[in-house]
């Protein structure tokens, strides 16, 4: 993908984050273009999570700026974000279990979310043909009518990721979505992930290294709150900082 | 894509509900024939416990704020008729000439104050029902809500603007008739014509119905599936791009409007308010109960404040100590049906089953993984 000419939807410059003295982000700087995929990787504690909860608001910014297609966007409120069309997977599924699978999806369903217009809104087939379609990509189909309570740790992974989908963002940012899912579950996903890339840019927080080169465009390591490289995934490799940082671990040593 | 997705439908009524509810709302058409005339009253006032029940089980059974300021609500909107058929008791039956209310002579007003004057009108006093509620939780929520209180916190602030305005309003004597509040008022007449019990007992009726129904309609739509969402994890629904603030502002300004009325048409039939409704214990009641009767069912608050009403007017012949048996009455439920009654109700019965038909399984293979692409599950060694 030809970064240069492509249009930047997200532009973080200068992000600091600091929780009661504790400095989380220490001047971040990163653009994500228009429809591609950036994933992050770093050590627990990086600041990979406090990065994308500054982005969509979770967070409080302590200085700094994020501008999405341009706009300033720093400490908006996170409904006011997700309206302007930035998605968030959680790292844990953070899903409504009392819910059924086609409710969760019903409520992330791209629209006006005015009360008024709640109360009066039609199942209409339009928006059932949407449900199926992020239903039929994430393979829920069966499981539409279930309580998400009865699904799987990998499922539920999989509504969040539908529910992001139904929010049609134009930038998608998915906290682990391969968390504690199987091989199989796994690479599932990478397939979900690459086939959304076609229509949206796509940030994501990764720990597998295989799954990392399944999807990776381009590779930025956070180390204790900075960015310390960015990169192909063979250039993240051969990085002697990265190399450094990872040192031992068993991460880098099974992508190796 | 014919699949069960795109048959379903979201909000329906049911023959066997539409039959079920008949049938109740048949029954209460047909018991002022069957009862002596003070158990119509006493269901008339049980009927308003519990529209002011349903009231409180859309703030907290399906959108988890737990509230005690429900009595206050419920009076504001009772002292507005209050004042009402205080100001039109006919001369003969004011010692004072029928212009200003006796309390306030007693109590050393000589001209009726500016801003209860114009309650002496029905319009005036119909729109002050509904709106003095209305504002007051408009603009307490918007507070509450648009700040960073929650859960607990949320609770005690109720608790604290009950308290607050009980002992503003027995400390306001002269406005308000203290602690004895308005007594001796006239009955609510229309057209010169006094409303018989019956009359009152069926324009209660017909209010309960319309709560229950509006509260189901409401809580059918997506805008309860938002609520229950808010219930569940508010965060998450907020990062979907909905403003939780103001659907709690909206729910909770609603629902002291809807209480505000059932206290409005308590007035005619108590033909007193006083703060010992504004009080803690009063809110407790009702938030015993939603709990009783079961969060988030409807029907369940309305029989639980129905059911518990008789039971307290059996008990109360029996012993003093009636607040005893509810008390322990309600340790059971807590301690042993954590949902409440409804949920002692089979589910194929229960109301959310018979207005949300799950659609029937198709057996169709469950594909193991999402069919994107063909997925080839390769032998691959997983890091971390």
């Amino acid at each position: 993908m030809t970064v240069a000419t492509a249009e930047s939807v997200l532009s973080i410059k200068d992000l600091n984050v600091e929780f009661s003295g504790f400095k989380a982000l220490k001047g971040v700087n990163l653009e994500v273009y228009d429809g591609e995929i950036v994933t992050i990787i770093g050590p627990n504690g990086a600041g990979k999570s406090t990065l994308l909860d500054a982005i969509v608001s979770k967070s409080p910014v302590a200085s700094g700026h994020v501008y999405y297609h341009g706009k300033d966007i720093t400490n908006k409120l996170p409904y006011e974000i997700a309206r302007m069309g930035i998605g968030r997977k959680f790292q844990n599924p953070n899903v409504y279990n009392e819910l059924t699978v086609f409710d969760n999806i019903l409520l992330a369903l791209k629209g006006t979310h005015g009360i008024f217009s709640s109360i009066m809104a039609k199942l209409t087939k339009a928006k059932k043909g949407k449900i199926y379609d992020v239903l039929e990509r994430t393979g829920l189909l069966d499981q539409a009518f279930d309580e998400v309570s009865s699904l799987s740790h990998g499922q539920k992974q999989w509504v969040e990721i539908a529910m992001v989908l139904a929010q049609d963002p134009s930038i998608v940012l998915l906290d682990e979505p391969t968390a504690g899912m199987t091989t199989e579950e796994t690479h599932a996903t990478g397939e979900i992930i690459k086939s959304i890339a076609k229509s949206h840019s796509i940030v994501v927080i990764e720990h597998d290294m295989e799954f990392v080169k399944q999807i990776a465009e381009r590779i930025v390591v956070l180390h204790q709150g900075a960015v310390l490289a960015e990169g192909s995934v063979q250039e993240v490799q051969s990085n002697p900082k990265v190399i450094e940082v990872y040192l031992g671990r068993e991460t880098i040593n099974a992508a190796a | 894509m014919s699949n069960v997705v795109m048959g379903y439908k979201q909000s329906t009524f049911p023959k066997k509900l539409a039959i079920v509810s008949g049938i109740i709302l048949l029954a209460f058409v047909i018991l002022p024939f069957m009862v002596g005339s003070f158990q119509l009253s006493l269901m008339s006032k049980l009927l308003l416990f519990g529209a002011l029940a349903v009231s409180l089980d859309l703030v907290w059974g399906f959108t988890g704020i737990l509230s005690f300021a429900h009595g206050v609500f419920f009076t504001l909107g009772g002292y507005a008729v209050a004042y009402y058929l205080k100001l039109n008791l006919s001369a003969e039956n004011n010692n004072y000439g029928g212009d200003i209310p006796d309390f306030m002579v007693w109590n050393g007003l000589e001209v009726l104050p500016w801003f209860i004057a114009p309650l002496k009108y029905f319009p005036v006093a119909f729109l002050a029902m509904i709106g003095v509620p209305a504002l007051f939780a408009y603009i307490t929520g918007s507070f509450i809500f648009r700040s960073k209180v929650s859960g607990v916190y949320i609770t005690i602030i109720t608790l604290a603007l009950s308290s607050a305005l009980t002992t503003f309003f027995i400390s306001q004597q002269a406005y308000t008739g203290g602690t004895n509040g308005i007594t001796d008022v006239s009955k609510l007449s229309v057209f010169g014509m006094v409303i018989p019990p019956v009359g009152l007992y069926f324009l209660i009726l017909a209010y309960t119905a319309f709560v229950v129904a509006l509260a189901w309609w409401l809580t059918q739509s997506n805008f309860g599936l938002i609520l229950r969402s808010i219930n569940e994890n508010e965060n998450r629904i907020s990062f979907l791009g909905y403003d939780v603030a103001q659907y709690k502002i909206f729910v909770w300004t609603l629902s002291a409007a809807l209480a505000g009325v059932a206290g409005g048409l308590f007035v005619p039939l108590n033909r007193f308010i006083s703060p010992v409704y504004l009080a803690v214990a009063f809110g407790t009641q009702v938030v015993i109960w939603v709990a009783i009767g079961g969060r988030g069912t409807i029907v369940g608050p309305l029989a639980a404040a129905m059911i518990l009403g008789q039971v307290q007017n059996s008990a109360e012949r029996v012993t003093q100590d009636w607040n005893l048996i509810v008390g322990i009455l309600l340790l059971v439920v807590v301690l042993f049906i954590p949902n409440g009654l409804m949920s002692l109700v089979p589910k194929k019965f229960s109301l959310s089953n018979l207005s949300k038909p799950k659609p029937m399984p198709e057996t169709v293979v469950k594909p193991v993984a999402p069919s994107v692409s063909e997925p080839q599950p390769e032998p691959v060694q997983r890091g971390s």
